[in-house]
Formats: C-alpha cells, structure tokens, sequence
C-alpha cells in the first residue's frame, strides 16, 4: 500500500505540489488522472526518493521507499520507459537491474516471457519501438514480484493491440492483489481499467472516489426528453421543471427525475418516443473537474516544469 | 553494496563500448611506452634517462581512455535518464557512488596491470637498443627491481586514482562531454601552463599539487632533482580523487535527480 500525505514541492517560482494526499489500496487499479502539469509525475518521482518533496510523506507499507531492502521487491515503478543505455540488450537491462536486487537470469527470462519480449530479448533496447520499450518498462517492473505498482503514462506509445493488452495486464495484477497506481491525462485510456480514481489538478487532489461516485458527483440531473408534440414543455414547467435546452423534437429538462417526467407526460396524454436521464461519461466528469485546474488548455504542453 | 556492485559490474560487461575503451587503453600505454623506449637514446654513461620512467611514458595517453570509461559509467546515465533506473534499485545514492566507483576501478586496476605490465616488457626488449646497456651502467628492466616495482606498481595506482576523480568529477558535472573537458584540462592543459611559468617557485608549486603530480611515481633516478617525491607526488593525486569524490557524495544526495 502507497500512502501520500501532504507533499509540496516548489521547482523555483512554480509550486509543482500543493499537498497530494491519497491512497493507493492493495488489489486495484487505482487511475491517477489530471492535466498535463498537474504534478503526477513528480508525485511519483517523490514516492521513488527520486526528488525531495519540501514538505509531507509519501510511505510504501509504512517506509520511505529510500529505507527498503531491495526496493524492487517493494514496488515496481515505470515512469520513463527510455531511461536506459540504447547500446545495451533487453535481457542485459533486465540482468543488472536483478542483480541489484540479488535475482538471478531466471528471473529475467520470466519477465521477459510475462511481458511477450522473449523473441527480442538479444536486440539492443535502443531499438525499440515505445511500445517495446514500455513492455521493457514493465518487465522491469515485475522483476522483484513487487506487491505495489507505479506507471506513468504507460499507453503512450502503445498501438491499438498494445493498449487493450495493457489494459488486461494491469486488471490482471491487481487481481494478484497488488496495488496499482497508473497515471494518464486521457480519462479515455482508464475507464475500463481503473477501480478508483485520483484526479490531480494544481498539485493536489481534486477528487478520489471510486468510477461510479465520480460519474454520479457530476451527473447534473438533466433528462432528455424525445416528443413530437409542443405541448410537451408546458406540461413538464406546470409540474416544476425546467426546460433548460429545445432542440426540434428534444428537450432537455433539469428539476424533475426521469420517471417524474414520465409520469406528468403518461398523465396530460401527451406523446413521447424517450425519456432519458443524461449520464455524463467518465471523460465529461473528468472535463467538468479539471475545468478550472487546466493550465494549457491550447496545445499539448509536456509533463513537468523542468 | 555486494548486491549494487554486482549491478555496477554488469553495466559495465553489458555495455559495448567497455571492451574496446579497454582493448585502447592497453593498446595506447603500451604502444607509446614502446615507441618511447625505442626512441628514446642513451648515448654515454652520463645520459640522464630514467628507463622505468621512459618504459611507463604511455600511461600519460592511457589516461585518457581511463578518463573516457569512468565518465562514460557515470554521465552516460544521465545522459539517457538511467541514473533514475539505478537510482530506484539502489535508492541510498551513496551505496550507488561507492558501487560505481568500485567497480570502475576494479576494471581500471586490471586493464592497467595489463598495460603496465606490457609496456615494461616492452621496456626490458626495447631499451638496450636505445643504448640502456651495461657498458652505460644500466642493467635490464626488471620488476624484482625495487624502484621500477615502485614505478610500475604506482603507474597502476596511478591510473586507478585518475579513475576515481574522473568518477567523482562526472558526478558532480553529470554532462559527459564537460566533464571529459574538466578532466583532459587537469590532466594535459595545466601541465602545458605550468610549463610556460616562467617564475620557478610557481611552477614548482603547481607542479607539487596538481593531479600528474602522481606521475612522479614513475621517476627512478635523479629524485634529488623531482619536483615531489614519488609517494607524496600520488598522495596529492589521491587527494584530489578523494574530495571530487566526497564533493560527488554530498551533491548526489541532495540534489533531485
């Protein structure tokens, strides 16, 4: 279990945390989701030890990540799948990282099999696609069969393929009962995979809360209503609602529950194809939250201040 | 630490350009040694060559290639982002330094018992042709000698402490072609400029505390005449190596990576 509490960091002028706090349980995906600049990778470069936060704690099973034995073992981190040297093979990138926790080649050739890069495994890394390299990435990750997981934008660079198998792979070993923590700024990309949601804005959390809580905070209550008839509004402001949007044959009504809506219509004999409650997709909470947190709304500016 | 050594050593195996930058560093100490033993004459009893320091004349090149690998080991993991890789198996950065540094030198010590080691076979084959012969008092290289042991035996030192500063140095520059700059300068630009002083006491001054002040470790006559004695002259280049590596612990454990 990772548990971050109250971390600031300041790059020179530019606050890059302003107090992440949350929790990344055992055995979920948890979603760690935000704008670009909204301090997700250096949250996880803090939980490596690998910058100092000014203030705050970020703890794996209770310790700072500098004082593990064999930190591997621990958890297994991917936040940049190009940092290793391009000259070196796969299995030899794999082969120091085991010895600098005491595993052997064995182990090597597991990973490399679990990851599906047994056939590459002799080419020089440097050669990889970045889907490749991610895989090496996670490879790298599963080395010490660590109980917790920390990857930093894994789908970039992933064909369609590797997408959907990332996907299964991450389910999967949450389902082993380890914690998984994934960042991405596409909703899009954790939809299906992630249990719970961290969304990050301004260095700090916005929101956490399980998919479904998310979609239902911001479900605004709006029904759309699908009528031929014209006498379908007045009927609906008679019995208190609010026709916020007409549109020919749709209406969009907020202040009544859907089977209100049905009811007035059913009971003033007024035709009707639909009456629906508009459900916001991840993607639109997750719009709707960062609203005000976005920093470069134009454009698609890189990660990090630095 | 054995286990962030046994890392260290593998980088260093796994990684193509090892095994050239060490075929060079025999080749070139070797190979100027050779040429300077060759070429180097005594032609009366009175001739003021030194033979183990003439037969040892390649290290001066060797260096660099030593200079090349330790800062290759260090920079060129900043340079990819690796050092974030090693930094998160071995998360205590001085464990990560010391495994560096052990492991760079280890390599260094054996590479340069190889060259040293040619290059006064080289001497004993080639420096009677040069006149060094015992009609001019000289008799063979050899290193049950004990001042050439010394000159040889502190050569490898030589190169192994050359090492250590050049790992400490690319630790606290961390970019690879200023620090092979930062290196090259110490070990050739200042010996050039200490040579152009023309105010002796100055040029003796730097002569005694500047880093190829250990190359006096090579010196094996006239020691009346040297600027340092030979340990004291690798004591100062031990010192050197010795705060560039304490400056390297103390930034590599503040600074984010």
């Amino acid at each position: 279990m990772i548990v971050v509490n109250g971390l600031r960091k300041r790059f020179g002028p530019k606050t890059a945390l302003d107090g992440m706090s949350f929790t990344v349980a055992a055995g979920q995906v948890t979603g760690f989701i935000g704008p670009n600049g909204a301090g997700k990778s250096t949250t996880m470069r803090v939980i490596l030890d690998l910058d100092a936060a000014d203030e705050g704690t970020a703890l794996i099973d209770g310790r700072r990540y500098r004082s593990l034995h064999r930190p591997l073992t621990h958890v297994g981190s991917l936040l940049d799948a190009s940092a290793l040297q391009p000259s070196r093979t796969a299995r030899n990138h794999l082969l120091w990282l085991a010895h600098s926790q005491g595993l052997g080649a064995g182990r090597v050739d597991e990973v490399l099999q679990r990851v599906g890069l047994s056939a590459a495994a002799r080419q020089r890394a440097g050669g990889f696609s970045l889907g490749m390299r991610q895989r090496l990435g996670i490879a790298a990750a599963l080395l010490g069969d660590p109980r917790a997981l920390m990857l930093d934008e894994p789908f970039n660079g992933m064909d369609p393929e590797g997408i959907i198998w990332m996907r299964g792979f991450l389910r999967a070993l949450a389902g082993e009962g380890r914690a998984v923590l994934v960042s991405s700024h596409l909703m899009s990309e954790l939809q299906d995979t992630a249990d719970h949601v961290v969304v990050a804005g301004r260095g700090r959390v916005i929101a956490d809360a399980t998919v479904a809580e998310l979609r239902a905070a911001v479900s605004d209550g709006r029904v759309v209503v699908r009528t031929p008839s014209a006498d379908a509004g007045v009927a609906l402001i008679a019995a208190g609602a609010s026709v916020i949007a007409a549109d020919g044959d749709t209406l969009t009504v907020v202040g009544l529950a859907a089977q209100d809506v049905t009811a007035v219509l059913a009971g003033k004999g007024v035709p009707f194809s639909e009456v629906s409650a508009h459900r916001p997709s991840l993607e639109e909470a997750y719009v709707e939250l960062t609203r005000d947190v976005v920093e470069y709304r134009a454009g698609d500016a890189p990660e990090g201040v630095r | 630490m054995r286990t962030a050594l046994h890392a260290e050593w593998t980088k260093l195996r796994t990684s193509p350009a090892t095994i050239w930058l060490l075929l060079a560093a025999v080749t070139l100490t070797a190979g100027v040694s050779a040429a300077a033993a060759a070429t180097i004459p005594c032609k009366t009893a009175a001739c003021l060559g030194d033979p183990a320091q003439i037969s040892l004349t390649g290290v001066q090149l060797g260096q660099a290639v030593v200079v090349i690998l330790a800062v290759l080991a260090v920079s060129g993991e900043h340079a990819t982002g690796m050092i974030r890789t090693s930094l998160t198996a071995v998360p205590r950065r001085s464990t990560l330094l010391a495994a560096k540094a052990v492991a760079v030198t280890g390599v260094t010590m054996v590479t340069a018992t190889v060259a040293v080691g040619t290059s006064v076979l080289a001497g004993r084959l080639l420096l009677p042709g040069s006149g060094y012969t015992a009609a001019h008092g000289f008799t063979p290289l050899s290193p049950t000698d004990g001042p050439t042991l010394r000159a040889a035996g502190g050569s490898m030192l030589y190169l192994c402490l050359i090492a250590l500063l050049a790992v400490g140095v690319a630790t606290v520059v961390r970019d690879t072609g200023a620090s092979i700059g930062v290196m090259l300068a110490l070990l050739y630009l200042v010996p050039i400029v200490t040579q152009a002083l023309t105010d002796p006491d100055w040029k003796r001054h730097l002569q005694q505390a500047t880093p190829t002040a250990g190359l006096a470790i090579q010196a094996t006559r006239h020691l009346d005449t040297v600027a340092i004695p030979p340990w004291h002259g690798l004591a100062v280049l031990a010192a050197w190596a010795a705060g560039a590596l304490l400056a390297a612990a103390v930034l590599i454990r503040t600074r984010d990576t």
